[in-house]
């Protein structure tokens, strides 16, 4: 097995017997040569050259060792194709794998020789040596072979010669191997540098005013790799709220979200719709991401005069929705697949979200989520409406900034693995009133002109005025009913809400009592069996949309929440009551 | 403010808020009436559980001796009220005007 190695040189072949201190001399000049280079080809070129002229030799030929392919590579030239070999494969696999020095003296009577190189070239090998290349941590770089011997063929004190040589040559061709790698590794380093940068500008630089809500965005991007971005941004179509994260390491998926935000903010400019939008850039990305690449993106837009969020999401996942009227976390699913990893010729109907006064809508990237702690544990949804719930009534900024905070402490110094990424939207609380009532029925005025005055300020409907006040009134009067104990003055507060108003009582130092589990009235009982007993909570039951009650038993304080609109109202006339009117003469 | 007092015809004329506060009032108004009475309602404006009380046991007291309240000019509002609670069924409502 051999090959023909880099251009022959015309030069004196030296002639060496015993290892004497001329012999050394060579190879330390060699040792000198070999210092010099940096890149592969050249150090080849280098250690064939001194191969030959200390052995005498007419050709040589180094082989590298490829570890992870298992294979031995003969680089022939830049820019040609190398000849690879399995690693035990012929004299240069026998050597590489016994690490012992191979002297043939006739190469056509040993059968590991293979003669249909020679033919090939036209050259006759006779003899040759092959020797392994061990660097000096024992780690084999590869296999040299020198063919020919000028005046005869190789022998033992030729043998000392090429070990003390390779040994050097073993060394040299290292030293080159590691330094292209690190030369590699910073290249990497600083490509990945400009993709990030690249990423990075293509965030917006802060955040639009939007009448009515308060949005925040945060990105901390992970030391190594990541992909994510987002955008928050007033276009004509709306509010745009997108957050994309793309897979993969290293510099590719910085690169892939950059092209998705310039795709997506050209098509929104061109006019497209949110399906048009969605639609072409993933149909983009399908053709220019590699097929092992896409991108898990949220795509939204809000209209901030009708507060519908309308969105698709390709594989973006979770979309949290906190609802303030409800206290609960709604959950959308995404509408798609990735962006780019398929075609899409039809698209599921956009998720269209209705954004309530007081809501919040939140999403974050993975790199929130599978933030993991000592423990291998990971941070976790559930972590992010926790932080999101106990803080609602703060600016997003600062609940983004809680939520970054957390994130760190979970992690309590594990390393950040991914980007991390955060769009939070919510929309303004509704505009309350309180007022505090003493306990008394005498109270009733006071409270009578407080709603009057709450239903002005926020422009609530006038006719669920009396339906207020009644409900009012009647949890009131049975607050002071029962709650004889209390001296505690009645908290009542009036929220206006899409379509109507929500009511809080708040009842201070007093038991328990929850009106949602208070007995049903018969309402159909003849006049004999009625009582008023029970009237009041009945009558709210059927005019409420919704009663809540709370009870905190360290405060001993009882919290009713019920909510009237006229939608509800109107719906429950209909398919309640049994006609307007009844004279029955 | 609640305002109760005799009109035309023995009717008994209603009119403002017939709440919590108010309902002593009207209880005892409405004590001393006696067969069959109509409570006009065009000017009531209000109507809770305890002024129903107050109606509730008025009817109660009347039907026992052959008299009986019959409620008219009831504002929409306060008819849902009426119906909410069955209390249509127990008094003869006259359609609003």
């Amino acid at each position: 097995m051999k090959t023909a190695g880099p251009p022959e040189e015309a030069s004196a072949i030296i002639h060496h017997r015993p290892l004497s201190a001329r012999d050394l001399e060579a190879i330390l000049d060699v040792t000198k040569a070999l210092a010099a280079p940096f890149d592969l080809m050249t150090m080849l070129g280098e250690v064939v050259a001194a191969a030959k002229q200390v052995l005498g030799a007419e050709r040589g030929s180094v082989w590298l060792y490829d570890e992870p392919r298992g294979e031995l590579v003969l680089e022939v030239a830049t820019g040609i194709q190398p000849v690879r070999v399995p690693w035990q494969s012929g004299l240069v696999g026998a050597c590489a794998h016994s690490r012992r020095i191979i002297n043939v003296p006739d190469c056509y009577a040993d059968a590991r020789f293979d003669p249909r190189i020679d033919k090939a070239s036209g050259y006759r090998t006779r003899c040759m040596l092959t020797l392994p290349l061990v660097d000096h941590k024992d780690v084999l770089v590869g296999v040299m072979q020198v063919l020919n011997k000028v005046d005869g063929v190789f022998d033992a004190d030729d043998e000392a010669l090429a070990t003390a040589l390779a040994a050097q040559c073993a060394v040299a061709l290292q030293r080159v191997r590691m330094t292209a790698a690190l030369i590699e590794g910073e290249k990497m380093r600083q490509a990945l540098e400009m993709a990030r940068e690249v990423q990075m500008s293509t965030l917006p630089s802060g955040m639009p005013t939007v009448p009515s809500y308060d949005v925040s965005a945060t990105f901390r991007p992970a030391d190594l790799t990541g992909g994510d971005t987002y955008d928050v941004s007033l276009i004509d179509q709306g509010l745009l709220v997108v957050l994309g994260d793309a897979t993969g390491h290293g510099i590719a998926p910085a690169l892939s979200v950059t092209q998705m935000q310039a795709m997506l903010r050209m098509a929104f400019r061109l006019g497209a719709d949110l399906e048009t939008a969605f639609m072409q850039v993933n149909n983009r990305l399908a053709d220019t991401l590699a097929d092992d690449r896409f991108i898990t993106a949220f795509i939204g837009l809000l209209d901030p005069a009708s507060h519908r969020l309308r969105f698709h999401s390709g594989g973006q996942g979770p979309i949290l929705h906190y609802r303030a009227a409800t206290r609960t976390f709604e959950k959308y699913k995404p509408t798609s697949f990735p962006l780019g990893a398929m075609h899409l010729t039809s698209l599921r109907p956009a998720i269209d979200a209705r954004i309530l006064p007081g809501d919040v809508f939140a999403l974050v990237s993975d790199g929130v989520l599978e933030q993991e702690n000592r423990h291998g544990e990971q941070f976790g949804e559930a972590r992010v409406q926790q932080v999101i719930e106990a803080n609602r009534d703060r600016s997003m900024h600062d609940v983004l900034a809680l939520l970054l905070d957390s994130v760190h402490a979970f992690a309590d110094g594990c390393p950040q693995e991914d980007d991390v990424t955060a769009v939070l939207l919510r929309r303004d609380p509704a505009p309350a009133l309180r007022r505090e009532f003493e306990r008394s029925f005498g109270s009733i005025p006071a409270m009578v002109a407080f709603t009057a005055e709450a239903f002005s300020t926020f422009e609530i409907d006038p006719r669920l005025l009396p339906i207020v006040d009644l409900a009012v009134e009647e949890l009131f009067t049975n607050m002071v009913k029962y709650g004889t104990e209390s001296n505690a003055a009645v908290w009542i507060e009036v929220t206006a809400i899409d379509g109507g108003v929500e009511l809080t009582l708040i009842d201070r130092d007093v038991e328990p009592f929850d009106i949602t589990r208070s007995a049903e009235v018969d309402v159909h009982a003849p006049i004999a069996q009625r009582e008023p007993g029970g009237l009041g909570l009945h009558l709210i039951r059927r005019m409420a949309d919704s009663v809540e009650y709370e009870y905190a038993k360290e405060s001993r304080q009882s919290r009713i929440r019920l909510r009237i609109t006229e939608s509800g109202l109107a719906a429950r006339r209909g398919a309640g009551a049994t006609g307007v009117t009844n004279a029955r003469d | 403010m609640l305002g109760i007092e005799f009109g035309e015809e023995g009717k008994v004329l209603l009119s403002g808020r017939l709440d919590a506060a108010e309902a002593p009032a009207a209880q005892s108004f409405l004590d001393r009436v006696e067969g069959v009475v109509t409570l006009d309602c065009e000017r009531l404006d209000y109507i809770s559980s305890a002024g129903l009380g107050v109606l509730l046991k008025t009817q109660k007291r009347l039907l026992a001796s052959n008299g009986k309240l019959r409620l008219a000019g009831l504002k929409p509002h306060l008819h849902d009220v009426f119906t909410y609670s069955g209390f249509d069924q127990l008094f003869e409502i006259e359609p609003a005007k």
